[in-house]
């Protein structure tokens, strides 16, 4: 039954920008991807200063 | 000569010529001592970033743990069962979270430049396994047995043809294609992942740019 139900659904809404054409599914998960990446790099990570060593390892 | 039970030969394990001890030194020497799996890191991996390549390695084992019991009930299961049809979404999802935690991993490694110290072959290995992971991907689109894998094997046939390939890998083939997927595909990403992951051991995670301190 996916399968009709694959044929059934509307071909999608598409934006078109020049010789750019995405679908606005890809588009959002593109921007959710970045939007990680930026979180992953400014969001701190939790740490534990007591469990470091004097070489600058830690659990 | 007789020697009392437990007893080793020493003679035979310091053998260079024997394959066996050859092996057993290669094996020994792929990852430093201790470096298998250690339990603390550098300062510099307590961050968020450093747990992407975790995050797609998890995602793997999902991958192939629910691919192992797709393969239990065929490639039509999921069509007919409804615990078929979950196990197939689990597969599907795992698959999303794989790539989507996989392209944040390489944007990463990319921008903090991960190839310095000797890193070249980690980042080679990488980028393999992307490009491996995609055909996985690919030929797991055909082998959904429903109207969409037809529309896809109708559409990529011509891409394949225009590269010269389509004698040897025909994606109009769902039986060679479903074996490429859960065979030797998978084997190949298995492989590289393991090798990667050595390497990524023998050499240590990547300090970031601005604490690098190996020139």
């Amino acid at each position: 039954m996916s399968g009709l139900s694959i044929v059934m659904e509307g071909p999608g809404n598409y934006i078109n920008w020049g010789v750019i054409q995405i679908s606005v599914a890809n588009l959002a998960i593109i921007a959710v991807m970045v939007l990680l990446f930026i979180l992953a790099l400014v969001v701190p990570f939790p740490s534990h200063d007591e469990d470091s060593d004097e070489e600058g390892h830690s659990r | 000569m007789t020697t009392s039970e437990g007893e080793l030969s020493t003679r035979q394990t310091a053998d260079p010529k024997n394959w066996t001890n050859r092996l057993r030194g290669w094996l020994e020497g792929l990852v430093p001592k201790g470096e298998a799996l250690p339990d603390r890191q550098p300062v510099y991996v307590a961050s968020w970033i450093y747990v992407f390549g975790v995050l797609t390695l998890t995602s793997l084992v999902v991958v192939i743990a629910s691919g192992f019991v797709l393969s239990l009930g065929g490639v039509s299961w999921w069509h007919v069962s409804s615990l078929g049809h979950y196990v197939n979404s689990v597969h599907l999802w795992s698959t999303e979270l794989f790539f989507g935690f996989m392209v944040v991993h390489l944007w990463g490694k990319f921008w903090m430049a991960a190839w310095r110290g000797k890193r070249a072959l980690t980042w080679i290995t990488g980028i393999l396994l992307f490009g491996i992971s995609i055909g996985t991907s690919f030929t797991g689109f055909l082998s959904q047995s429903n109207f969409d894998s037809q529309w896809i094997g109708a559409e990529g046939k011509d891409g394949i043809n225009s590269i010269g390939v389509g004698a040897f890998f025909n994606v109009l083939n769902p039986g060679q294609m479903l074996l490429w997927h859960v065979v030797l595909l998978p084997l190949g990403v298995g492989l590289i992942t393991l090798w990667h992951i050595i390497l990524v051991r023998r050499h240590g995670v990547v300090p970031p740019l601005d604490a690098d301190l190996e020139g």
